[in-house]
């Protein structure tokens, strides 16, 4: 059942008052972002290279950031930590609650609102100036989110739970360093053919 | 379309004290127990609360359920303790997986003896105190609801994709397993937007 809406050229926010106040579409996206993110946590991983599978997680952190913006993206992962905080099995394993926090990836789970909000953003700036050079710039992105935003604070997430020190905290976040390039790079391409897709979800060039 | 079973959560259904105690008194008890127990970081007080857990699993009727979290854990903790032996000793060995898996346990219960829509209420009833910073608890729960109805979706149009790649050969094509998830994820949260818009629900107040 698709309801046609009455004015496709609408904006999709409305301005009241001082703040910008989403409309029930930005919640709708927003929720089956979060959603998205569940499902990608709790699916079993893609078989990428010599039958290492990967978990979809932060793939869909990163997408979550790149085709909804930084606020909305951000109000999508922090809803999905939310949920899964809150005890419901939307984390990995079918697992939930409280005592994620206490456990040694916490600093990985706690990392990716901040992650989508940086990615959203970098990836504003990239899809308001070029058409041609999004895969790359997207790729870049996601990648300089990660090394500045996911990996310090899974760090520091290892070595305030688990008690690591630096250089055996370092050693285990460098294990998934080369399946976030390859995630880094599907999101990009996902996000690239979302976004071709579904022009309206492109920010206006300024 | 049906939905995983794991995915109507973890409750299981009793009527003991622990079942009907309130759940903000439950969530209390989880976040002090466990900050007691990181913040102390002493042997002793480990025991006492491992004991006072088994109490309470017992007390709920869930003596067997106790065990669960570690199947999926124990590897990890095991590698963690056998670190920590390594290089802090034996004390420190016992001390970090076993605070890890007495948080996890802690939360555990709380999912265990809570239905879902407990948990989602309570959660919703979480943002009330925030109305003055501009939260919206009416339309935090709207969007919590709307997310929670999409996971089943998505978990469906995972698999619906992942088997149409299969019949393509394309099993092991990233790009292909999740660009049509993606894709179908956006068009129904622009459906859904425009459902709500339509009848008036989730619109910004004025």
């Amino acid at each position: 059942m698709t309801i046609p809406s009455a004015d496709p050229a609408a904006p999709s926010r409305r301005v009241s008052g001082r703040r910008t106040r989403w409309t029930s579409a930005d919640l709708s996206l927003i929720a089956v972002f979060a959603a998205l993110t569940a499902a990608f946590s709790v699916l079993p991983g893609i078989p990428l290279g010599p039958g290492v599978p990967i978990t979809l997680q932060t793939l869909a952190v990163m997408l979550t950031g790149i085709i909804l913006g930084p606020a909305r993206g951000a109000a999508a992962v922090g809803l999905f930590l939310a949920a899964g905080l809150a005890g419901l099995p939307v984390f990995s394993g079918f697992s939930g609650g409280l005592g994620v926090l206490a456990g040694p990836s916490a600093g990985y789970l706690l990392a990716f609102l901040p992650a989508a909000f940086l990615v959203g953003l970098l990836a504003r700036m990239v899809l308001r100036r070029t058409r041609r050079a999004r895969f790359p710039l997207l790729f870049g992105a996601a990648m300089v989110t990660s090394f500045l935003v996911i990996h310090p604070l899974g760090i520091a997430g290892l070595m305030l739970n688990a008690k690591l020190d630096f250089p055996a905290a370092l050693a285990a976040d460098i294990a998934f360093w080369p399946g976030d390039v390859l995630k880094n790079l599907l999101a990009a391409a996902v996000g690239v053919s979302v976004l071709t897709a579904f022009p309206r979800l492109v920010p206006k060039p300024r | 379309m049906k939905s995983s079973p794991d995915f109507l959560g973890s409750y299981r259904q009793g009527s003991s004290p622990v079942h009907r105690a309130p759940l903000a008194l439950k969530a209390a008890g989880v976040v002090v127990f466990s900050t007691g127990l990181l913040a102390a970081g002493s042997l002793p007080v480990l025991g006492v609360g491992i004991v006072l857990l088994a109490g309470l699993y017992a007390a709920a009727g869930m003596a067997s359920e106790a065990w669960r979290p570690l199947k999926l854990m124990w590897p990890v903790l095991l590698l963690l303790g056998a670190f920590q032996a390594f290089t802090a000793g034996p004390e420190m060995a016992v001390l970090v997986p076993g605070n890890i898996a007495a948080c996890v346990a802690a939360a555990r219960l709380l999912t265990l003896t809570t239905p879902v829509q407990e948990l989602l209420d309570g959660l919703v009833a979480l943002a009330r105190p925030f109305r003055f910073l501009g939260a919206d608890p009416e339309r935090f729960g709207l969007t919590l609801a709307l997310m929670m109805r999409s996971i089943p979706f998505l978990l469906g149009s995972a698999r619906d994709v992942r088997h149409s790649a299969m019949a393509r050969g394309l099993e092991r094509n990233p790009r292909a397993l999740t660009v049509p998830v993606v894709i179908k994820a956006v068009a129904y949260a622009q459906q859904t937007g425009d459902a709500l818009a339509a009848r008036g629900i989730g619109e910004p107040g004025d």
